[in-house]
């Protein structure tokens, strides 16, 4: 079973990366398979989870700076297309790159198949609707767009009648902090957060992803991982604080 | 100065939308006046971007098949499921989705709800509240009215005056508006956020000669006491 999910991940990693030497190169590999002999004692569950984050972390290993994955310029410059001539040419091809992902996420963090739809295609309506308020210098269009997704999962329940409060008024922002004490640019940051990641500790990603994509409670993640509470609690903090000190910014 | 903060694992609830509205609005109310709290948020935000950017997209179209471990044994996760021909993948966007947002961008926007209540800082201010209701002696209560699983409101209590004595049994946050409360040896005050580890062994209580105004969401309270009581008759 293991080595057959072994080889799950790689055929998922060539695939997405054709040609690629990623297999070799996977950070914590020969860590993974320790890992995975740990499976007879905490079932499939925590094979699965650590599985996942190994097929997650290929992904960050293998993208460069050049790679279509990253959140390269063009995102931005399609949100500003629409911003300035309501370009909906440009609007199609967000759609296309986002809405499945934002279903995705959805999907997997619990929703039907029918409000995971609609939580995409109402992401997508605020993203051509608030197009004006993209400001670069605050957020890369990716985290701007899953912001924006994120604030109609939790509103999503008043959706229906009211746009989403949390959204704020696009004349009425809540007042945001000082930019210019920020020492980064913005792409900079994402670029390091996005090196970060691919180089997170297999067992400090795993539970980064858990939480962040699955909705998993901590007791969940204990449940499913097989390993302590506090285990959970003291990885999430660590991986948080390895991205804060990677960004400079540790409180 | 702000000395109490939401910890990690609630942020980052916030950060990827899987808290309910009610704690969610606390917690931004926090974040308004913390700017330490705005770059955890900015970061986690940005980590779910690229996450969300590298999530294998739902549907035919992506070219990778989502891994999906619902209900998979493990080695069956990653083997791609020969699909019938014609057959809509479940998981793909519903044929036409494309189609139905372009017809509808040119609708006119929804009007943004308007302040209801000036004296409060965003977002609070725009949330529809019911009246007050006295709950305990010198303790008031306007709840939010707001969806989603947990439940939340205003408490307005006078100096000297306590909540009534409570457990819980999920998440529970209160962050101070005006005025200060001790809890459990530490005491609030305005812009601090409070999310108790535990049950309180005593209940929290104000601090100095003025009121203390909270907006306080919680997923479960059990109240103890002659309350408790009614409480459970009531089935709450």
């Amino acid at each position: 079973m293991i080595q057959s999910s072994l080889r799950g991940v790689r055929e998922c990693v060539n695939a997405i990366h054709p040609g690629s030497e990623t297999c070799s190169r996977l950070p914590g590999r020969l860590h993974v398979h320790a890992r995975l002999r740990d499976a007879r004692k905490f079932g499939r569950g925590a094979v699965r989870g650590r599985v996942f984050a190994l097929y997650q972390h290929a992904s960050f290993a293998t993208m460069t700076p050049q790679s279509p994955l990253s959140d390269g310029p063009d995102h931005a410059a399609l949100i500003k297309a629409i911003a300035d001539q309501r370009d909906r040419a440009a609007f199609i091809e967000l759609f296309n790159h986002f809405a499945p992902r934002i279903k995705a996420w959805m999907l997997r963090a619990g929703a039907s198949s029918a409000a995971a739809e609609e939580m995409a295609q109402e992401a997508m309506l605020s993203v051509w609707r608030r197009a004006a308020s993209f400001d670069p210098s605050r957020a890369g269009a990716t985290t701007w767009i899953f912001t924006i997704a994120r604030n109609l999962r939790i509103d999503a329940i008043r959706r229906e009648r009211h746009p989403s409060l949390l959204l704020g008024d696009p004349v009425d922002e809540i007042e945001q902090p000082e930019q210019a004490d920020r020492a980064l640019d913005v792409a900079e940051r994402e670029a390091r957060i996005r090196s970060a990641l691919g180089h997170l500790p297999v067992e400090q990603a795993t539970v980064v992803h858990m939480a962040f994509f699955e909705d998993k409670t901590h007791a969940d993640i204990e449940k499913e991982l097989g390993i302590p509470l506090g285990t959970i609690k003291s990885r999430l903090r660590l991986a948080l604080n390895r991205l804060r000190s990677i960004l400079g910014d540790l409180p | 100065m702000i000395n109490h903060h939401p910890s990690d694992a609630s942020l980052l609830a916030y950060a990827n939308g899987g808290m309910s509205v009610a704690l969610a609005l606390v917690v931004a109310t926090h974040l308004a006046q913390c700017a330490p709290c705005q770059r955890t948020l900015a970061t986690l935000e940005a980590v779910g971007g690229v996450l969300l950017d590298a999530l294998p997209a739902a549907g035919p179209a992506a070219g990778v098949r989502v891994p999906n471990f619902s209900g998979f044994g493990v080695a069956d996760a990653f083997v791609e499921p020969a699909l019938p021909a014609g057959a809509v993948d479940p998981d793909g966007l519903a044929p036409g989705a494309l189609q139905q947002v372009l017809a509808r961008l040119d609708d006119p926007l929804p009007p943004f709800p308007s302040v209801l209540y000036p004296t409060l800082p965003a977002p609070l201010n725009r949330v529809p509240m019911g009246r007050w209701w006295p709950i305990a002696r010198g303790v008031r209560w306007k709840p939010l009215h707001v969806g989603g699983v947990a439940w939340g409101g205003l408490v307005l209590a006078q100096p000297g005056r306590a909540l009534p004595r409570h457990g819980h049994s999920g998440l529970e946050l209160t962050c101070v508006l005006s005025g200060a409360f001790s809890d459990g040896g530490l005491s609030y005050a305005v812009g601090d956020l409070a999310e108790p580890d535990g049950d309180h062994d005593d209940p929290p209580a104000v601090m100095g000669a003025e009121p203390c105004l909270c907006i306080l969401a919680s997923e479960g309270m059990h109240l103890r006491g002659v309350l408790g009581l009614a409480q459970r008759m009531i089935g709450l």
